[in-house]
């Protein structure tokens, strides 16, 4: 292991646009996300893994998506990967205007969050949750369950937990396809 | 599964012939003295129940006794075993515990593993060990044991097989694995030894899980702390030799049971458990008495700080694969040379678990990650995540031999099937990725 950071190409899609440029090694994916491509969406919480405030959506061909913590993770680990910050959720119009995805939507009528410190996190956290209900729906009785599941390990330090669950929930029995009769 | 058939073989011949001794009688070899029948009084109750209090703790009894999200001391925790579940039971002085068990009967359960009425325990329960206890910690442990909060809680049915779920063939168990007289002290070593001896021994009940077992489940006393396999991870050797071929000291030891942590890391897995419950509340001078007597040594001098392990040599292709995974998934929290974060997350130069005969510790914690924990003082460990979904057997395999070679000292020889068979005990949630 060196001391001196070694610049190494990385390739990746983020948002659905390939990058590719070099970068120190041991360089996190935070850093890299923030200092190189200017998305400063995926926020430093705790910097050790802990609150989920970082986290950024991995899409592979095949696999459901799944959300990986940025601070404790090199932006190496990304390389030839397909990742969604949460500046990739909302659509862009023609006119310039945007439309927010339904989780942004569902936050922003349920008035989950108040900083939006965390928010990020838990829009990843919910949009995983709803992916991958699209691809196994699961029985009414169990959305209360899947939804704490995919939220408990995001910390909101305004306590908007309540709030969040409670628009997810929601979000989720109304779409059509993530419940099973 | 051939040794389960072996030993339910071996078991029911033995048993069987064993049959007729049992219900003869000829096979119960109390170590419990006449003197017990006396009942303790009220004053002598109150004036033991803190001895009691810390023979409780070097004892573990709480760890087994209490269900996670339990009542204290009622029982309930879930052990498997080769022959099938069973449930620690229900200690508070109730009706469904020792309530109204006298003195006599709770020295007999303690030290020939046998309750009132007769009822064989199970040697889940350690009595093997307890057998070596004083008379006067064990009143002790009852003084506290029986003012304790009475817990109305009923005790779990265990999951066991025939014949493993028929008690009198616990006699039969006894004759070949109960000693039939326990350990004196040593009049030839320290009292710093001897006191080590029985505090690891007869309370602390090391051997239970570091002392390799036998057909019939006794413990191989030939191999005594020389490591086990207990619920699907290893319990490292933990003789001298072992002990410091994982780089640990008698301080060392010493600070590792007692607060959980040191430079060879954190207690992870069982150990934190015993840590928690146990070693943690002992007094120093018995955890430096139990340090003196792992190292088998009589006084205890000081040392010359631990010497990191050289590097051992790996090929070039799996340390390449190997450092871009750790840099990926390890170095954010462990550090980029292995350093560990200070109340976070340990650091893994040196580390315990990558010295230790097995990478089974090792393999099991990354891939299935492990809970915060906390320790004295308000130190703690963060939670670590499961990498199970990251890495597959392969990548594991070279990150396993390279952290191993490189921080451990140790030669690469973790091949894939040792990285599948730990996989092969993880629950489907681990495997996911949640
Ligand atoms: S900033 Fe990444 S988990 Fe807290
Ligand atoms: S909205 Fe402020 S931290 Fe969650």
């Amino acid at each position: 292991m060196t001391a001196l950071p070694k610049p190494q190409t990385l390739s990746l899609t983020v948002n659905s646009k390939p990058v590719s440029m070099p970068v120190p090694q041991g360089v996190s994916m935070q850093e890299f996300l923030h200092e190189w491509l200017g998305l400063t969406g995926a926020r430093m919480g705790c910097g050790q893994g802990i609150c989920n405030a970082c986290t950024v959506m991995v899409e592979e061909p095949g696999k459901l998506p799944r959300e990986v913590r940025t601070c404790i993770t090199g932006a190496h680990w990304f390389e030839g990967k397909t990742v969604r910050t949460v500046e990739g959720h909302a659509r862009q119009n023609a006119d310039g205007s945007l439309t927010l995805s339904p989780v942004q939507q569902a936050f922003v009528e349920g008035f989950a969050f108040q900083c939006g410190y965390c928010t990020p996190g838990f829009v990843t956290a919910a949009t995983v949750l709803i992916e991958r209900l699209r691809a196994a729906p699961v029985p009414r009785e169990a959305v209360e369950r899947v939804v704490s599941e995919a939220l408990d390990p995001h910390i909101c330090r305004c306590t908007g937990y309540v709030r969040y669950h409670t628009a997810v929930r929601d979000l989720v029995l109304a779409t059509p396809g993530l419940v099973t009769a | 599964m051939r040794t389960f058939l072996l030993t339910l073989a071996g078991l029911a011949i033995g048993g069987t012939a064993l049959a007729g001794l049992v219900f003869s009688g000829a096979l119960n070899r109390s170590v419990v003295s006449r003197t017990v029948e006396t009942p303790l009084t009220a004053e002598q109750i109150k004036a033991l129940a803190p001895q009691g209090a810390k023979v409780a703790a070097a004892a573990d009894c709480y760890a087994c006794h209490t269900a996670r999200g339990g009542a204290p001391w009622a029982g309930g925790m879930p052990f498997e075993t080769p022959f099938g579940v069973i449930h620690a039971t229900n200690i508070s002085p109730s009706r469904e515990g020792i309530g109204g068990w006298s003195r006599a009967e709770f020295h007999r359960a303690l030290r020939d593993g046998i309750a009132p009425g007769g009822r064989h325990l199970y040697p889940a329960m350690p009595y093997t060990s307890y057998r070596g206890m004083t008379e006067g910690d064990v009143d002790a442990l009852f003084a506290y044991m029986t003012t304790r909060t009475p817990m109305p809680v009923g005790n779990a049915k265990n999951g066991l097989a025939f014949p493993f779920d028929q008690r009198w063939t616990l006699a039969a168990w006894n004759f070949l694995n109960l000693p039939a007289s326990v350990a004196e002290p040593n009049p030839e070593r320290s009292e710093l030894w001897n006191r080590g001896r029985y505090v690891t021994e007869a309370l602390g009940h090391c051997g239970e899980c570091h002392t390799p077992r036998d057909l019939t489940q006794g413990l191989r006393t030939s191999k005594a702390l020389t490591g086990a396999v207990i619920e699907g991870l290893e319990a490292p050797d933990i003789t001298p030799a072992g002990l410091t071929h994982m780089g640990f000291s008698a301080a060392s030891l010493a600070t590792f049971m007692g607060s959980g942590l040191s430079a060879q890391g954190a207690a992870t897995h069982q150990m934190f458990d015993v840590v928690h419950f146990s070693t943690r509340h002992m007094d120093r001078a018995d955890l430096l008495a139990m340090a003196a007597y792992f190292f088998d040594r009589d006084a205890l001098t000081d040392e010359a700080p631990a010497v990191l392990p050289e590097p051992a040599p790996v090929a070039a292709d799996v340390a390449a694969r190997a450092q871009a995974t750790y840099a990926g998934l390890c170095a954010g929290c462990h550090g980029a040379m292995g350093e560990g974060i200070p109340h976070v997350s340990v650091a893994m130069r040196g580390n315990a678990s990558l010295r230790t005969a097995s990478p089974s510790g090792f393999v099991r914690a990354v891939l299935a990650g492990l809970p915060a924990q906390s320790f004295p003082d308000g130190e703690r460990m963060e939670a670590m995540p499961s990498f199970a979904a990251d890495l597959d057997d392969a990548a594991m395999a070279d990150l396993t031999n390279w952290m191993r070679a490189e921080w451990g000292g140790q030669a690469p020889t973790v091949q894939t099937r040792d990285v599948a068979a730990v996989r092969a005990t993880l629950t489907t949630r681990h495997a996911a990725g949640d």
